[in-house]
């Protein structure tokens, strides 16, 4: 219901205080990178400087882990969005015994607490005699990675509807090019929506991460040992800005894909 | 002459389920074809049969001769026009007609020249950079229409082609798809659930009822010379006799259908009755009239009420009259039992 008349203060403020609560310490966090005094945080900052962009640029532990993060996120949502695709084309198209219960499966490891995800994956890794690698964190992330990507895929694919893809065939078409020239083209914004987002969890995971890192640390897991040693903390929050632009800018640009897709899909009829 | 599709007692059964069952069917080449009934009633998979979206549990079909066995839909030179023109909502009009060139491997100029001609065949020239989402329900329908015929399919099949139009589209794409059909000579098997459509436009008619062909004929062998009930009933609007009304009308005990043009007033008719209702409908009036001396058969919605249609221009008497009807002998058709 709409009404013209002022809310009142008290709600209004109630708003604020919320808003304020949830992002404020965001912006003390970006506040801090710039902070002049590197052994605690002390507010106000005694003064302001951009050196240390140039001091985290310098150090040599930064980089390492920022590879491994970038690389592990990249490997885990490809493979998600190959599997992912596939899971969601079987499920869209096909109808078998057990079905739901498949489906509920796919989708079970993003409600899991990440912590059973890594307890499981390790033991796992532990009786399959796998040493932790790259591999091992790829895997891990790839379970909730998968969700994600099939969540978007499954959508698009009911909408897609069974009579455009027997057109396609019913005009000669194989298999293959149904894919290539129907299927992939209206999943496009889809698949790409869904591989940013998957791109984000993994670049900032932490739980599954520790528990299927072994001796290697993604930027994450760099950050929470940092903040335990008082040396250039502003570092630390240089890294953290890093990482708020690696992960906030795919989430902004899936959402508007997604947006974007429906409105054209939704022209149609 | 090859007929261009023959059913040969064809089933296509979805478990418990009798979608089609035992059909027999010949399709003429050349022919314009309507598969009618209600809906469940089997018409659309029959399509799908041709189309190769379903395949028989039993039974062959044959397409120009060839048994069709188990070949794929993208492997049988037919097309199909699809209830909700299912285009391609990422490509302009002019890839969706190109699209069957496309994945034939023709080169783009060529398949782009052959759509335009396609538009052109369907009205549409100058649609060819439009999206599908920017074209009105009409234009879509010539678009799908289109996109069928570039593959130069000998048999083109619609499913509902008409369905989605308002009326005056309707009347207007029913008389194009007539002419189109006639000047590329090729042969078009459409279903439908709408009679009127299907008599106007066909040359022959299957009226489907429960997965079986209850009747094949011209239309004027459906409309005037019904072989079950069921056709009686669902082909227009004749009077279907119970075996009781028929003898009291002066037939023998068998089902029969007496249409209500040919039935006029007159003194000293053959039965006497009592006007329950009356209906202008321009070209004439129908009347309700209950003739009394008939026993009400709870079983059938016939109790004995018959509809007469008075022509334009004669007394119409008002309700509450008595009257007396009259027909020429050979208007009280017999029907067979039901299959």
């Amino acid at each position: 219901m709409h009404s013209d008349a002022r809310p009142p203060l008290a709600l209004t403020l109630a708003a604020i205080g919320g808003l304020l609560f949830l992002h404020m310490p965001i912006v003390l966090i970006f506040l801090y990178a710039f902070t002049t005094e590197d052994r605690s945080y002390q507010f106000p900052p005694p003064g302001l400087t951009t050196e240390w962009f140039a001091v985290a640029w310098n150090r040599a532990d930064i980089w390492p882990p920022l590879y491994l993060s970038l690389r592990v996120a990249a490997l885990s949502s490809g493979l998600a969005l190959v599997l992912g695709t596939l899971c969601a084309a079987a499920m869209a198209r096909a109808r078998f015994f057990g079905r739901d219960t498949i489906s509920l499966l796919v989708v079970l490891p993003i409600a899991l607490p990440g912590i059973i995800t890594g307890m499981s994956l390790r033991s796992a890794f532990a009786i399959g005699d796998i040493p932790f690698s790259t591999f091992t964190i790829v895997l891990g992330h790839a379970t909730f990675c998968i969700v994600i990507v099939y969540n978007n895929a499954v959508a698009r694919f009911r909408r897609l509807g069974a009579s455009m893809l027997e057109a396609s065939a019913d005009l000669g078409a194989n298999s293959f090019q149904t894919f290539r020239h129907v299927i992939l083209p209206n999943l496009g914004s889809a698949l790409l929506a869904g591989g940013m987002l998957a791109f984000a969890l993994s670049f900032d995971e932490v739980i599954v991460t520790t528990f299927t890192a072994g001796q290697q640390s993604t930027l994450p897991i760099w950050m929470l040992n940092e903040l335990v040693r008082p040396r250039q903390r502003p570092v630390t929050n240089v890294v953290a800005i890093v990482v708020f632009v690696a992960t906030f800018l795919p989430i902004l640009a899936a959402y508007y894909l997604t947006r974007g897709a429906e409105e054209t899909a939704g022209g149609g009829k | 002459m090859t007929p261009a599709v023959e059913f040969q007692s064809v089933s296509r059964h979805f478990g418990a389920v009798k979608a089609v069952d035992r059909v027999d069917l010949t399709i003429a080449e050349g022919s314009f074809f309507a598969m009618l009934g209600p809906s469940g009633s089997g018409k659309t998979t029959c399509l799908r049969l041709i189309s190769g979206f379903e395949m028989p549990t039993s039974g062959a079909v044959r397409i120009f001769g060839e048994d069709m066995g188990t070949v794929p839909p993208n492997r049988r030179h037919v097309n199909t026009v699809f209830q909700d023109y299912a285009l391609f909502p990422h490509m302009s009009v002019r890839e969706n007609v190109a699209y069957g060139l496309m994945v034939k491997g023709v080169d783009r100029r060529s398949r782009e020249a052959r759509a335009e001609e396609m538009l052109a065949l369907v009205k549409l020239d100058g649609f060819g950079g439009r999206r599908p989402a920017q074209l009105s329900g009409g234009q879509r329908q010539r678009v799908a229409l289109a996109r069928a015929l570039v593959n130069e399919p000998r048999v083109l099949l619609l499913d509902e082609p008409l369905g989605a139009l308002d009326l005056k589209l309707r009347e207007a794409m029913q008389d194009e798809l007539k002419s189109l059909q006639q000047r590329l000579g090729i042969t078009f098997v459409f279903v439908t659930h709408d009679q009127g459509e299907a008599l106007s436009m066909a040359d022959r008619v299957a009226v489907f009822n429960e997965g079986r062909v209850a009747q094949v004929g011209t239309p004027e062998d459906i409309y005037e010379r019904p072989a079950t009930r069921f056709v009686a009933d669902f082909v227009g609007s004749s009077n279907v006799l119970a075996p009781a009304v028929t003898e009291a009308f002066g037939g023998p005990r068998a089902w029969a259908s007496l249409r209500p043009e040919a039935i006029r007033l007159a003194p000293g008719g053959r039965v006497r009755g009592t006007v329950t209702g009356a209906r202008y409908l321009g070209a004439g009036t129908r009347l309700e009239v209950r003739t009394g001396a008939l026993p009400r058969t709870p079983s059938d919605h016939h109790d004995g009420g018959i509809a007469v249609l008075v022509p334009a221009g004669a007394a119409v008497p008002g309700v509450g009259a008595e009257v007396a009807l009259d027909w020429d002998a050979g208007a009280l058709h017999l029907m067979g039992e039901e299959p």
